[in-house]
């Protein structure tokens, strides 16, 4: 704790050396309606690499993910300070645009929120928005956004169909999907499964890993052992601030903090 | 002595239950009263003469007339309350909620909602009937125009509220999954919240058509009434409603049943549209979770 | 060199489409708003048209049009007093029989019948809340209004009313005395003639010689039935907002369930039955249809709950069409007096019934 309070914590840039950076924070703060939710952060997320964020909730984890896309400006009297650059700009300073960043960094939630339309209709909604395509050109697109997600296989015959009419787990890889068609850089997953079953659970992690080849992804999750199977790398939460943020075998079996120890071996959280 | 305790408040409960019972009863009574007169009397007084024949053979005729009016006025009223009414519930919702503009105006919607009819009739008299009459120098005076925008004003709240309601109740995630692909907030209002929600939607606007259907006091000095079919809206127009009030204070037996199948007719009609909207939201939240 | 190039292409094309999408969204919240505000412009424009409409009377006749019994077309001298009362007594008669009775139906809904027959009975009584009003009407004056003539009226004015007085020298005056009175009248003291007084004023309200149905109590009635199932159905709504735990804890200490109703489910939502009740109110206050049926259309105050009257509602759907200058403009103020006195009833039972909403944290 004392440790993250002034500067630059000195191991949030040494668990990131293994990779280029792609998102580097600094100094990050955030009040929600007078609430100082986040204090200080620093971290240096690698580029395709798993970065998962771990820590007991209300720790500020889902806030900080949250403020990547800068989702939380949908909502009054949130503010964020400090500077988030993704690709050497600030995506914090108000005269970045939304709609670029949110083609650059997508969002998977908690629920698979599936939009009211048919399974095609929800992964080419997005695509639309950003660019002009020709119908076979989205055909394509759609196609393979679905593959990627691994999905193609079990909805190729029932495009036209509503998307409601899915399972939980397909409806999650339907949303993946719809983030990756949009050929983002940064992929956000706000604990992805836990709304699902543990088959529906090992296939989205399995996508995951398949997925870390191309997108930079940071994965919230209150699932400690999610974290160890499928992230390289691993920060610890708590009350707002970045407690440890290393490798994920490093934080799992020798964190150097006494408070990520506890965690992990369950003695609080 | 506690035995005498657990006695007198076992009585007193017994007493409690038993009136409360006896209320439901007293009030289902008469309201099966109500219902099966208009059923009995309005099932006996129907015929074929009824949707056939209009007003002007008197107690020969039908209600024709009366019938086609109501179907054009109800559906000027609701052609001109569902798009302000689901815009302005659709603000309250998704743009002044929480605002204090926001509050106030779903406050005064609501007290709108009970508002007497027969005042929002005199307003809709003043606002257009008195005008056309001096533009056009009283050749066009009441008519069914006026008609549906007085049950335009009835049906607005009822539009406004429901639409207020059903897109407060989309789950907020579907909001922030649709912005974080970068949709803008029309589109996403537009595309998918009331997509989301248009089931609830339209059991508002059933609900509404349910509630204008009946109205009578609004239509008395707006539509005015014609014993004739018109199907031009410029034109003085009958409504269901309004026959039945003028035949029932008509002193001959045979307008009397007349109205009495009229008023079978509404009855059957609103009771359709109450478990339509119902059926329709019902199969919603089935579909949803 | 070229990747570049057209990464810029489309920052570029994100950036136009950015501005586009801000414009449309202001045009749009814009558009919206504009339709919230009509909704504004409905209760004010109401209000004013009503107003407007009625500056003839109000300018003739100030502040003595409220408390004038005259409704003269022939001498064109109008007030409101008839119409007011009979509006007034109306529906407090209403919400006499109404909310006790509704009361019971919506404790026996939420508390106590067997779980199968809560949603049948209470969907059928929403259901019949949505009946319009010239139904009731029509069933008020066919069916109710003739059997209170022949069963009710006689009943009441037997055994409540007032038998015909005797006119007994009393002071200075003659007043009218009961049979009773004027065999005791050697007797009479001071109390035992006010006492006299008032049970005689409490006979006249059940005195009447009309032959007909309609009047006073049978519209009070009337709209009585029509309000049940509208309050019932909002205090059990009401009433199923209390938090299962707190009714459960009540239980869980031996109490019936008339106590737990009593004293744990009324008190929790005390502000939001008043919020119901006065929504009934408003209305039986604003209704024209079930009231002008059994009303009688007399615009003449009677002490008689039993005789023919008139209510503003009943007033202007009967006279509106035929009036003209003065008597259009006294209408128009009646109309506009009826709007103010039902906007704060029902401002107020918003206002009750909003304060159980934010216990609730809603």
């Amino acid at each position: 704790m004392i440790e993250s309070a002034a500067g630059v914590n000195p191991q949030s840039t040494a668990a990131a050396a293994l990779a280029p950076c792609k998102l580097q924070v600094r100094d990050l703060h955030f009040y929600y309606n007078g609430f100082h939710a986040l204090k200080g952060i620093d971290m240096d997320i690698p580029e395709k690499k798993v970065t998962a964020i771990i820590g007991p909730s209300g720790c500020g984890k889902s806030t900080l993910l949250r403020i990547f896309n800068r989702i939380y400006a949908i909502y009054p009297k949130l503010e964020a300070k400090g500077a988030i650059t993704l690709d050497g700009e600030n995506i914090l300073d108000p005269g970045y645009s939304m709609n670029r960043l949110r083609s650059k960094v997508g969002m998977v939630f908690q629920k698979p929120v599936p939009f009211p339309m048919t399974i095609f209709e929800n992964v080419a909604y997005g695509i639309r928005h950003h660019e002009k395509l020709s119908r076979t050109d989205m055909d394509i697109r759609v196609e393979q956004a679905l593959r990627s997600a691994a999905l193609w296989d079990e909805v190729k015959d029932k495009l036209k169909q509503n998307a409601l009419g899915l399972s939980g787990g397909q409806q999650q890889r339907l949303c993946i999907a719809r983030a990756i068609a949009l050929r983002p850089e940064v992929l956000l997953l706000d604990e992805p499964t836990s709304a699902l079953d543990p088959i529906a659970t090992g296939r989205i992690e399995q996508l995951v890993e398949e997925l870390k080849n191309e997108y930079t992804i940071v994965i919230v999750t209150h699932n400690m052992q999610q974290a160890a199977r499928c992230s390289d790398l691993t920060a610890f939460m708590y009350l707002g601030e970045l407690i440890e943020f290393d490798q994920t075998e490093k934080i799992f079996t020798k964190p150097s903090k006494k408070q990520t120890e506890d965690y992990i071996t369950g003695r609080f959280g | 002595m506690s035995n005498a305790l657990y006695l007198r408040r076992r009585v007193a409960n017994m007493v409690a239950l038993c009136m409360s019972m006896l209320a439901t009863l007293i009030g289902l009574t008469f309201l099966a009263w109500i219902l099966w007169e208009t059923l009995h009397q309005g099932i006996g007084a129907l015929n074929l003469k009824l949707f056939t024949k209009i007003t002007a053979y008197g107690e020969d005729g039908g209600l024709a007339n009366a019938m086609i009016g109501s179907l054009i006025i109800n559906f000027i009223g609701i052609a001109i309350a569902t798009p302000i009414g689901v815009m302005a519930g659709t603000w309250l919702a998704e743009y002044a909620n929480r605002t204090k503009l926001g509050e106030s105006i779903r406050f005064l919607n609501d007290i709108l909602l009970s508002a007497p009819s027969i005042v929002l009739g005199l307003f809709v008299y003043t606002i257009i009937v008195l005008p056309s009459t001096a533009i056009t120098h009283g050749s066009t005076t009441f008519s069914g125009l006026a008609g549906g925008v007085a049950l335009a004003l009835i049906a607005l709240p009822v539009i406004v509220r429901t639409t207020d309601e059903m897109l407060r109740l989309v789950p907020s995630t579907l909001r922030e999954a649709a912005l974080s692909l970068g949709v803008p907030q029309w589109k996403l209002t537009v595309q998918i919240l009331i997509r989301a929600a248009r089931s609830g939607l339209i059991t508002g606007v059933l609900l509404a058509l349910a509630r204008i259907s009946g109205e009578t006091a609004p239509l008395l000095f707006t539509a005015f009434g014609n014993n004739y079919t018109t199907f031009n809206p410029m034109d003085k127009m009958s409504s269901l409603p309004q026959m039945i009030y003028q035949y029932a204070n008509d002193p001959g037996e045979a307008m009397h049943s007349i109205a009495w199948a009229g008023a079978f007719v509404i009855t059957m009609f609103v009771l359709l549209l109450s478990l339509a909207s119902r059926l329709v939201l019902s199969r919603n939240k089935v579909s949803h979770d | 060199m070229q990747a570049d190039q057209g990464a810029n292409a489309l920052a570029i094309a994100q950036e136009q489409r950015a501005l586009k999408d801000a414009n449309h969204d202001l045009l749009f919240s814009w558009l919206l708003k504009a339709c919230a505000l009509l909704v504004l412009a409905c209760l004010l424009g109401a209000a004013g048209a009503t107003l407007w409409g009625g500056r003839h009377a109000f300018g003739a006749f100030g502040w003595h049009f409220l408390g004038s019994d005259a409704w003269d077309p022939g001498n064109d001298i109008y007030g409101a007093l008839v119409p007011v009362y009979g509006t007034i007594a109306t529906s407090l008669i209403a919400l006499l029989i109404a909310v006790p009775v509704s009361f019971g139906i919506a404790l026996y809904l939420s508390e106590v019948a067997p779980p199968w027959l809560r949603t049948p009975v209470a969907s059928a009584i929403e259901l019949l809340a949505g009946i319009p009003s010239i139904i009731y009407g029509m069933w008020g004056l066919f069916v109710f209004a003739p059997f209170f003539a022949d069963h009710i009226k006689p009943w009441l004015t037997d055994h409540l009313g007032n038998p015909p007085p005797v006119q007994v020298p009393w002071g200075d005056g003659v007043i009218p005395f009961t049979p009773w009175a004027v065999e005791h009248v050697s007797v009479i003291g001071p109390v035992a003639h006010l006492l006299h007084k008032l049970t005689w004023a409490f006979g006249q309200l059940f005195t009447s010689d009309s032959p007909f149905g309609a009047s006073i109590l049978t519209a009070g009635i009337v709209l009585a039935v029509m309000i049940i199932p509208f309050i019932s159905s909002v205090m059990r709504e009401v009433f199923q907002t209390v938090p299962t735990r707190l009714k459960e804890s009540a239980y869980a200490l031996g109490s019936s369930t008339w106590e737990v109703s009593w004293d744990i489910v009324l008190p929790y939502t005390r502000s939001a039955v008043v919020g119901g009740v006065f929504l009934g109110l408003g209305r039986a206050l604003g209704e024209t249809m079930a009231v002008t049926f059994v009303l009688g259309n007399a615009m003449s105050l009677s002490p008689s709950l039993l005789d023919p009257g008139a209510s503003i509602a009943s007033t202007i759907a009967n006279q509106f069409s035929e009036a003209a200058g003065l008597q259009k403009s006294s209408l128009m103020a009646l109309a506009f007096l009826l709007f103010v006195v039902t906007f704060f009833v029902l401002l107020i039972a918003r206002l009750m019934l909003r304060r159980l909403a934010l216990k609730e944290g809603r």
